[in-house]
């Protein structure tokens, strides 16, 4: 397989998703954050609002934060919020 | 490189975490890991803006279905059988040579992920979320998308409920083409509004 542009967006070149040339996540831990995201916003019978808000909370925290650790952030938020613990 | 020679590299705290929940979710019962490696599976392949663009060359070449598309974009997208989270509330907003349309999250990354997948990096930035707000033409400018000066630019917040499509114009002196052929000249960008066809 030929590589893509690795400077595009400044990502580093990995077997990643892409739409249109670009990746869609940086690391394959970004796409494991997206999908506990979405199922445990289904899992727990909520609306993904519930979930934007804790990510727009932790988008306005800090702005300059890489957005997918503020996903992070926001994911660990809305677990606790469900009342999982460990 | 060939397969099978992998250097693991050390893990970050932002990995630890993710990994933490994945498997505090798993022990709990609260979700399959057959189910979490489905999600992954699904926005790696089978969601993204190849599906936007079956629904702007559709519109395209039927005008019946534009209408419905124009009504209610949530039920038309549907027909074609594009669904799913952040795609509940669809609107597709209509460009026209007197109106640019662009779209924006102002505060997180709201995005109508069953026609276009992901968000790209860029649009989630704090530059593009502000600046596509305070100076459409300028960053749009910047970005390569030169929008006539006598064409109003309209700009979506899609920080509602509401998720938008943009519509592009059909470019000119393609009559003859199949709509397969039609939706393989749609991008991505153009169906958020940052580039024009």
């Amino acid at each position: 397989m030929k590589n893509g542009n690795v400077k595009e967006e400044g990502f580093s070149e990995q077997s990643l998703p892409r739409s249109n040339g670009t990746p869609v996540f940086d690391a394959p831990w970004q796409a494991r954050a997206h999908a506990l995201a979405v199922l445990s916003v289904e899992s727990h019978g909520r609306e993904w609002d519930d979930f934007r808000r804790h990510l727009i909370a932790a988008i306005a925290d800090d702005d300059r934060r890489p957005y997918w650790e503020s996903w992070v952030i926001a994911l660990d938020a809305f677990i606790a919020e469900c009342g999982v613990v460990a | 490189m060939g397969e099978g020679h992998h250097h693991p590299l050390p893990t970050t705290p932002v990995e630890d975490r993710v990994a933490a929940l994945e498997s505090l979710l798993v022990d709990k019962g609260i979700l399959d890991p057959t189910a979490i490696d489905a999600v992954v599976e699904h926005y790696e392949h089978a969601v993204g803006p190849m599906n936007g663009a079956k629904v702007v060359a559709r519109a395209w070449v039927d005008e019946a279905y534009r209408e419905r598309l124009l009504a209610d974009a949530t039920a038309a997208i549907a027909e074609l059988g594009f669904s799913g989270p952040e795609g509940d509330h669809m609107v597709v907003v209509q460009n026209t040579p007197e109106v640019h349309n662009a779209v924006v999250c102002t505060l997180c990354s709201c995005y109508p992920w069953p026609v276009l997948g992901l968000p790209p990096n860029w649009y989630k930035s704090p530059p593009y979320r502000s600046r596509m707000v305070r100076e459409p033409r300028v960053l749009l400018a910047e970005m390569g998308c030169v929008v006539p000066e006598e064409c109003e630019i309209r700009v979506w917040d899609s920080s509602a409920e509401v998720r938008y499509l943009v519509l592009p114009m059909r470019p000119a002196a393609c009559d003859d083409l199949s709509e397969d052929k039609l939706a393989g000249l749609v991008t991505r960008d153009a169906m958020i509004g940052v580039a024009r066809l």
